[in-house]
């Protein structure tokens, strides 16, 4: 078994090389290594973004926490269908903006766009929290798992330490092309593993666990329900909520997180770098809120239920594992264990590889090219590139290696941080009146609400301070929201009292480009109101306080006495059926409502000024005010 | 803007070969299972595996106005040829591979055959399908300048 796994690995990643080296090859001129001269093919923009999206839910992690809390925590994947919705609401006009702007990294659009420099570097700092800490953890549980498949044979930092290097390599030699050609091929392999996993169970297990016994849960968790809407707790490690931590809030905030993966810098990058056609509105369709979503929803359960069996003493003492449902496999044929592994390992390296490479990129391109040396010639951009990539490589093998705890913990952040980036992406595409002093302050809030109910911020306060009254996600409500509801009422609030301010003349610039390249369809305000009330009552039945009435039904209608012999439980039928709902939905919005069809029309240069230095020695007035104060005397 | 025709090329070929290894790892599982305890519906569900890639590198070269190249095709025929002999020489060493697997992986390669041509035929019609692989028709056409310049 330990030499199929590394053999299996060594064909994945020599698979990645030889990608990466003809990518590179192909290179027209040096500069083109950080976005791949902006004609990437659609094919990889589709499988990329879906994979990259399951990637940042955490395929391992959406498993296990699957065999621990059953269905309610399986109902986390309906998320995707969301991000898909979000997707199609920023990356059309983003995609334009930067055809516009002449630009390819979301960093220098929205940060020209609003202006200033508070932007900037808060998008910065959400792309290096996913190139870091997100993507050590990916890479700490892929050390994990080649320790634990190859028995110890290879350890864990020797199998850390293999795998940044070789896809420093990959990124290093094929520059961004060759990255996401190679995670567009981990993607499809992925998302091809992820359908063929239960259905080679089906039919070479005696029975599949999940019809057998039911869904798994841990004693004291709902397996097949959701519990409640919310709960009074003080959130995780403060006390334990009755039936499991999903509940209805939990669920729409953790699945709402994942719009947190689209609206990184690095999704955006892989939109604007895109030849898309159709590729757009396909992706979101199909592959995400279809493909993606339909698979997990379908085969986490199933994948879950044979954890929770094949290690019955270890998932009784809360602790399932997925080496026995790997042995298991491997008790059958060889092959099908490795290829559970594969599965397991490309969503892992598709998050390590796609994050890192992007992060180098646009550090190469918009700090160290745009502010620090100008006059850099296309050879020494893709020197600057590769230069950024070894530091973070090496920044992620050492902490993925060394500190797995804090990139767990740290990394916990980057989903819930990144949506708070929402407000932003609502007014570039859609909301001239939304200033940069509104997005700025609601991000503050929004950045402050999350790290304060997620780990970094109580552990930091705990340590340094005194001991908080909540814990994670206090009365069972995700980071993720706590953040957006403070985030978005702030941003509104102060977009009230700025949103005529001088600088909106220079917004309107960007939005007379959308209104003349993708002008919106001429059904009226009919077509808009439904679209917005149809996302939010979808939104709200599939994954909101409406999913509890998924939890009985199907198996007990109302107004009726009996129940419905289902043969599943009834929460799954729900699920299945938001799904398809879902897909129906994001299909109109896609397809019909225009917001994912990219016309293949030329879009008018903008200008919108040069951007703000963050490098600039001109000090904030009130710090240079009490600098003189204080020097005076 | 016009795009380079070698990167239209190389993104074609990473997709082509996203779907044959994908879809190899996979029959090959299926096809290793069921030639041990699996039976015969995993082999042929390998080989309805393979069709379908087949199907999609059919659907890619639609879809981006490409054929198959001749290294493919060339590639293509070496696989079917090896897996081929490798059928032959298991079935002739091994009576318990041929007892549980020999009528199966026919009917697999038999049917990988069928498509092939239900393949040339749809795209060329049935007379071109047959001319492509009419190698005495070829050899005359190619000596023909010689003996009319003969003549």
């Amino acid at each position: 078994m330990t030499a199929l796994v590394l053999s299996s690995l060594g064909f994945l990643f020599a698979v990645a090389i030889y990608l990466a080296v003809v990518s590179g090859r192909r290179l027209a001129r040096p500069g083109e290594f950080l976005y791949g001269g902006g004609q990437l093919p659609s094919w990889a923009l589709m499988f990329a973004g879906a994979g990259v999206l399951v990637g940042g839910l955490g395929l391992q992690d959406h498993l296990l926490l699957t065999a621990m809390y059953g269905l309610q925590a399986s109902h986390v994947a309906l998320g995707l269908a969301l991000a898909a919705l979000c997707a199609a609401m920023a990356h059309k006009r983003l995609r334009i903006a930067a055809r516009a702007m002449r630009q390819f990294s979301p960093i220098e659009i929205v940060s020209a766009y609003y202006g200033g420099v508070a932007l900037r570097v808060a998008l910065i700092a959400v792309t290096l929290i996913f190139a870091l800490p997100f993507a050590a953890h990916a890479l700490g549980l892929a050390g994990n798992l080649v320790a634990a498949s190859t028995g110890g044979v290879v350890g864990r930092r020797q199998a850390v330490f293999t795998l940044a290097v070789a896809m420093f390599f990959v990124s290093a030699l094929g520059g961004w092309r060759g990255v996401v050609l190679g995670v567009a091929a981990q993607s499809f392999l992925m998302l091809a593993l992820l359908l063929f996993a239960p259905l080679f169970m089906v039919g070479a297990f005696d029975h599949l666990a999940v019809f057998a016994v039911g869904p798994a849960a841990l004693k004291g968790a709902l397996a097949d329900q959701i519990p409640g809407v919310l709960q009074f707790s003080a959130g995780v490690g403060k006390d334990v909520a009755a039936g499991g931590i999903f509940t209805t809030l939990t669920i729409v905030a953790a699945g709402g997180s994942l719009i947190g993966v689209v609206l990184s810098p690095a999704a955006g990058l892989l939109a604007t770098t895109t030849r898309v056609r159709n590729g757009l509105a396909f992706q979101q369709v199909w592959l995400v809120a279809g493909l993606a979503t339909g698979a997990l929803l379908v085969a986490a359960p199933i994948l879950a239920a044979e954890i929770a069996a094949a290690d019955p003493a270890a998932f009784a003492a809360g602790a399932p594992s997925l080496q026995a449902l790997v042995a298991r496999l491997a008790s059958f044929d060889a092959l099908a264990a490795a290829a559970f592994l594969l599965m397991l390992f490309a969503s892992m390296q598709i998050v390590v590889g796609f994050f890192v490479t992007a992060a180098a990129n646009m550090i190469a391109g918009d700090v160290i090219h745009r502010f620090l040396l100008p006059e850099l010639t296309g050879e020494g951009r893709r020197l600057a590139a590769r230069i950024a990539l070894a530091a973070l490589y090496a920044a992620v093998a050492l902490t993925a290696a060394y500190a797995p705890l804090s990139a767990a913990i740290l990394g916990s952040v980057a989903l819930p941080l990144s949506a708070q980036l929402l407000p932003a992406y609502i007014g570039l595409c859609w909301a001239p009146w939304i200033s940069r002093q509104a997005v700025v302050t609601g991000f503050v809030f929004g950045a402050l609400l999350v790290i304060f109910t997620e780990p970094p911020g109580l552990v930091a306060f705990e340590g340094l301070f005194l001991d908080l009254p909540w814990g994670r996600w206090p009365l069972t409500i995700h980071s993720t929201a706590w953040g957006l509801t403070f985030n978005v009422a702030i941003c509104l609030l102060a977009a009230l009292f700025t949103k005529s301010g001088q600088e909106r003349g220079r917004r309107e610039l960007l939005h007379a480009v959308f209104r003349q390249v993708a002008p919106r369809p001429r059904a009226g305000s009919t077509l808009t109101t439904a679209k917005w009330s149809l996302t939010l009552i979808w939104t709200f039945l599939a994954l909101g306080p409406g999913a509890i009435l998924g939890n009985t039904f199907f198996s007990k209608p109302m107004f009726t006495e009996g129940d419905v012999p289902l043969g599943v439980p009834s929460l799954w039928v729900w699920q299945i059926v938001a799904w398809f709902f879902g897909v129906l939905l994001t299909w109109w919005l896609a397809y019909r409502g225009q917001m994912s069809i990219v016309e293949d029309v030329a879009v008018p240069t903008v200008d919108l000024g040069p951007p703000a230095d963050p490098f600039g020695r001109r000090a904030p007035e009130w710090l240079a005010l009490l600098v003189s104060r204080v020097s005076s005397r | 803007m016009a795009l380079d025709e070698d990167i239209e090329t190389l993104d074609r070929h990473a997709l082509v070969l996203t779907i044959w290894l994908t879809a190899g790892l996979i029959a090959a599982t299926l096809f290793h299972f069921g030639a041990g305890a699996g039976g015969s519906a995993f082999i042929f569900a390998a080989f309805v595996v393979v069709a379908a890639a087949f199907v999609g590198h059919v659907i890619v070269n639609v879809v981006l106005g490409r054929d198959f190249g001749a290294r493919e095709l060339a590639l293509g025929l070496v696989f079917y040829a090896v897996a081929l002999l490798a059928f032959g020489v298991a079935t002739l060493l091994s009576p318990d591979f041929a007892a549980r697997a020999f009528w199966a992986t026919s009917l697999g390669f038999v049917g990988l055959s069928a498509i092939f041509v239900v393949y040339l035929v749809t795209k060329s019609g049935a007379r071109s399908a047959f001319e492509s692989f009419d190698v005495i028709r070829s050899f005359r056409a190619g000596r023909a300048p010689r003996g009319e310049t003969g003549a």
